[in-house]
């Protein structure tokens, strides 16, 4: 261990060891778990028996980017908790996050590189060396045809990472690198840049804002950042010295977010953009807005007059009335918005445009503008459906040579009309990069297993990030547990099979994040700084951040007011034939479907219906009577592209016409607690898309039908209503006005027992 | 004194209610359930900590679900006014605990911090412990539960793993709570500071809806909220005298 001593080593552990936000690292310190109990004649240098380590990384579960500081014990990783240093998630972490220690020692992973053996999908792979798989890789990548004939698809990826795959592609002549994860909201991209010209999605502060009108954004279960949402909604509840906040979540289905709320309002699916425009209109219309462009804003939103509006969607006009009242006086506010529909990018230009109305924009506790990351990072490289389907198309027609997917699942998060699973028989050579043997993997032709992200070196500046410049260092936290490698330096070594090694400017992950970071910390620092040192406490603290924010002046695009019209939903399957909207919706727990083979994860009940282990469908108690179906009935759910079967759960807040499933269940492969458990709405999806070229997941008509049999869902908890035991208690107005204080309740019932002396 | 004697009179002095009152802690939680979101970070951050067997499916339907801490859920109304409310529930570690007076064993008993602590190796299983709790927070081990190879490794090592034929509950992260004493100690100190210690469920809640304190200092941020005119008891007409201590959630019409 160079330039630190034992003695010196033995401080940090113990600093390690009492403060849980002290992180601490030493790569060198990471050496193999203790496999036997034996007394030890030379004590490990590396940890001291009985002391828990914590090292600070990044989260890897979704593309948040939480900071998580990991307590590690005798060279295992016992507990994930998050950094408290780390501006996105302060110390705190979700069930997901948590569960990342059940991807790191999951018994399904994949333990080396593999080939297949026989043809491709039957899954009879062999094991083989390192040399021999790189060594297979890099001939085909050498006789593949140059251009796009190769293909890296990988999940979202920032940082140093990021650089690494842009330069190795660029090297390879290819530009068909792309991105893709299932949930990438590319809606609010393209309605951002159309207002804006913002590339960057902004900061929404919600722990400032007094009230909060949320059109069908989920943002405390999944919807871009929901750990840091979560403390903003807490904050902003109760934690201000001001008045408490107010939510109000207008969406078809009740969602947690919409459960949290103080207020649920069900629109008709698609029309949310519609309700926005019909707020605006209320607030221009009231004078609430003053700006130079006013004149404009009344012309345009003149067709959006409360009658119009209630009727197309369904929101009566008093409370129409009583929305825009309390927008434009519950300031500062926020308007946020996560549409799955057709008309979503207008329907999120829409939504953003009454945060401009009520001018909180750039402002606190309003939506404030991102700075540009501080490391590198892609641009543009998340592919939509579209770039999707153009890939398939290509691959059919033999235009691809080599497709190397890197922990990305798309046989599973595309719906089966993309054609993607038959798309992977037409490409000679499939390479995965994946940790588990997910659907996408069991058809690769060789794999090449990376590091899971608690084994691996990397960077992170989180997107959206919130609202100033903030980055991170993730580092492993164990030693690798198999024969796997990070993915980075999968890269490299493929790229060093090609003869190309002396173009990376390093020659692992490792190097290229210490490298690159001591270099930014050198030309940031003070004259006569240490960057040893500065480097050790990036990654003590974990975390990287500059107090500064972007002074950004915002103009509504002049061209943008005129088009802010928001056209009626498209939907696929007459209402006829295919009588519901399937909604489909994140898992809380599952998220896009990798959190199935996560234990944890799969006995997490749902934080709506307390299901667990399994899929289900949710639908308006009315409904369900008037088809003769009850709770635990196994129906067919039928869109014009297939259909599956899931048990019925009766949902007390969901619209009539609207039947709802949660995504993540339904895997035939990803390991023993996700195989064949469950369905994946995904694959009924029709290829309905807006405007940004992305699938409208909420775009599809569906037929419910009975099959005759009863499989009830699997549901922890019992009686879902209180039957006047008051378990939950409420108080009205802002909860400081309660007349049965606490004092009270509590001391009434100490009555004190007493015991005679016998 | 004769044996019997100096056992009746400590029986006396134990059996008194609140005889716990002069030591040095009195453990509580204020859950804020106008800040909680049904999240369920807690349930997992707890599973992870205590060494929480999974169960299964087979068990989950048979009701024998096994997490110390769970988000209930009650609706309220029905289409289009339905209201959904969460609220964590977790072992309430009474003071005057209707379970540590039925065990024939004493294995559940009130330590000195004012935690209803329980004894695996004493336990013999009869569940009277979780007949006689009317939060339902006491879970029993029907069967031995084993974690394939690798996901043994995740076991945290301060915590035991429990058997087949003992009950098991919340103990407030005992483990934390020990280790943050000792620390007091080791650094000269009598008491542990505020917020020194916190369990699993407390220090993960993304919405901060969960603190944990000492009530027996008035400057702790849990002495501050278990004042705040919100608080409540849950089944407070029980009188068994919780340690957790729930504010109420604002209806904003009602």
């Amino acid at each position: 261990m160079p330039n630190v001593d034992r003695r010196e080593f033995l401080r940090l552990v113990g600093a390690g060891g009492v403060g849980a936000g002290a992180g601490f690292m030493l790569a060198e310190s990471i050496k193999h778990p203790v496999e036997h109990l034996i007394p030890y004649p030379v004590p490990p240098e590396e940890f001291s028996p009985g002391i828990a380590t914590w090292y600070n990384s990044v989260c890897g579960m979704c593309p948040a980017g939480c900071g998580i500081s990991v307590r590690t014990r005798e060279g295992r990783a016992k507990k994930i908790e998050g950094n408290p240093s780390h501006p996105v998630n302060q110390g705190r972490l979700c069930a997901l996050g948590q569960a990342g220690l059940q991807a790191l020692y999951n018994p399904d992973r994949i333990t080396g590189p593999l080939l297949q053996a026989g043809s491709k999908g039957d899954g009879s792979f062999v094991p083989t060396t390192w040399n021999d798989g790189l060594t297979r890789v890099a001939t085909e990548l050498r006789e593949a045809r140059g251009g796009d004939a190769v293909v890296l698809l990988s999940q979202g990826v920032r940082g140093q990472l990021a650089a690494l795959f842009e330069l190795f592609m660029a090297e390879l002549g290819s530009g068909a690198l792309l991105h893709y994860d299932f949930a990438h909201p590319h809606a609010l991209h393209a309605a951002n840049e159309k207002l804006f010209g913002e590339q960057q999605l902004p900061y929404y502060d919600i722990a400032n804002s007094r009230y909060l009108l949320s059109f069908g954004a989920d943002y405390l279960n999944h919807w871009l950042s929901p750990v840091h949402y979560a403390l903003g909604f807490g904050h902003s509840r109760q934690g201000g010295d001001g008045p408490r906040g107010k939510f109000v979540q207008i969406e078809p289905r009740m969602s947690m977010s919409g459960a949290a709320a103080d207020e649920w309002i069900p629109a008709k699916p698609g029309t949310e953009g519609v309700l926005a425009l019909g707020i605006a209109h209320g607030i221009v219309a009231s004078g609430r807005y003053a700006g130079d462009d006013v004149g404009s804003w009344t012309t345009a939103l003149a067709a959006y007059g409360p009658e119009h509006v209630a009727g197309e969607t369904g929101v009566p006009a008093k409370t129409i009335a009583r929305l825009v009242h309390d927008f434009a006086h519950g300031q500062p506010g926020l308007a946020i918005g996560g549409s799955n529909h057709s008309n979503g990018v207008e329907t999120l230009v829409a939504i953003n445009a009454l945060n401009y109305l009520v001018g909180n924009i750039g402002k606190k506790g309003g939506v404030v503008f991102n700075p540009e990351p501080p490391l590198p990072h892609s641009k543009n490289r998340q592919a939509n459906y579209v770039e999707m389907r153009a890939l398939v198309e290509r691959a059919r027609q033999g235009g691809v040579d080599v497709l190397i997917v890197n922990n990305t699942n798309p046989v599973f998060t595309l719906p089966e009309v993309a054609g993607f699973r038959e798309a992977l028989g037409s490409i000679p050579l499939v390479v995965s990069l994946s940790c588990f043997m997910d659907e996408t993997t069991s058809l690769a032709d060789v794999i090449l297993p990376s590091h899971t992200y608690l084994e691996s070196w990397g960077d992170d500046a989180p997107q959206p990030g919130v609202g100033f410049p903030v980055a991170a260092v993730s580092q492993p936290v164990v030693a690798p547990l198999y024969n796997t490698r990070a993915t980075g330096d999968i890269v490299i070594g493929l790229a060093e099979k090609l003869g190309l090694g002396d173009v990376f400017p390093c020659k692992s992950i490792e190097d290229c994040v210490r490298d690159n970071w001591r270099q930014r910390l050198a030309d940031g620092a003070s004259e006569g700084a240490d960057v040893d040192v500065l480097w050790r406490d990036v990654l003590r603290s974990g975390a990287w951040g500059k107090n500064t924010r972007r002074e950004h002046a915002v103009a509504f695009d002049p061209r943008a007011i005129g088009s802010v019209a928001v056209q009626r939903p498209g939907f696929a399957g007459s209402a006829g034939d295919y009588a519901f909207l399937l909604q489909p919706y994140l898992s809380s727990a599952l998220y896009d479907g990798r959190g199935a083979n996560l234990p944890w994860m799969q006995e997490l009940p749902d934080p709506m219906t307390s299901v667990v282990y399994g899929t289900w469908l949710e639908m308006n108690p009315q409904t369900a009577a008037q088809l003769g179906l009850s709770d635990g009935d196994l129906v067919s759910v039928a869109s014009e592209y297939g259909s599956i079967e899931a048990p019925l759960v009766v949902f007390p807040a969901i619209m009539p016409d609207v039947v709802a499933m949660p995504i993540g269940q339904g895997h035939e492969q990803l390991g023993r607690y996700s195989r064949n458990r469950g369905s994946n709405p995904i694959r009924i999806l029709a290829p309905m898309l807006d405007a940004s070229g992305a699938l409208a997941t909420a775009a599809t008509r569906v037929k419910v039908t009975a099959t005759g049999r009863r499989a009830p869902a699997v549901k922890t908890g019992g009686e879902s209503r209180q039957l006047g035991r008051n378990i939950v208690q409420t108080v009205g107005g802002s909860g400081s006005d309660s007349h049965d204080s606490p004092g009270h309740s509590t001391k009434l019932n100490s009555i004190p027992i007493t015991v005679e002396p016998a | 004194m004769s044996f019997i004697d100096r056992f009746i009179s400590s029986w006396h002095k134990y059996r008194k209610p609140g005889y716990y009152e002069e030591f040095d802690y009195a453990w509580t939680m204020s859950i804020d359930l106008d800040r909680c979101t049904g999240c369920g970070a807690c349930v997992t951050a707890c599973q992870a900590e205590n060494n929480i067997p999974l169960v299964g499916e087979k068990e989950l339907d048979a009701g024998r679900e096994m997490q110390w801490i769970r988000i209930e859920r009650y609706w309220e109304g029905d289409y289009p006014n339905a209201k959904l409310s969460f609220i964590p529930m977790l072992c309430q570690h009474c003071d005057s605990a209707p379970c540590e007076t039925v065990c024939p064993v004493s294995a559940t008993y009130h330590n000195q911090d004012g935690l209803n602590t329980q004894v695996y190796n004493r336990c013999i299983g009869t569940r009277s412990c979780a007949v006689y709790c009317p939060y339902e927070v006491r879970f029993f081990n029907y069967y031995d539960h084993h974690w394939p190879a690798p996901l043994d490794q995740q076991l945290n090592p301060d915590v035991t793993v429990r058997e087949k034929g003992v009950m098991e509950k919340c103990t407030f992260c005992i483990q934390r709570i020990r280790q943050a004493k000792d620390n007091a100690k080791d650094n000269g100190r009598r008491r542990v500071r505020d917020g020194e210690v916190q369990p699993a469920c407390v220090q993960t809640c993304p919405s901060e809806a969960l603190v944990f304190g000492d009530r027996k200092d008035p400057d702790s941020r849990v002495s501050k909220k278990i004042n705040d005119p919100r608080a409540y008891h849950v089944l407070g007409e029980l009188n068994t005298q919780p340690s957790i201590v729930y504010l109420k959630k604002v209806d904003a019409d009602a």
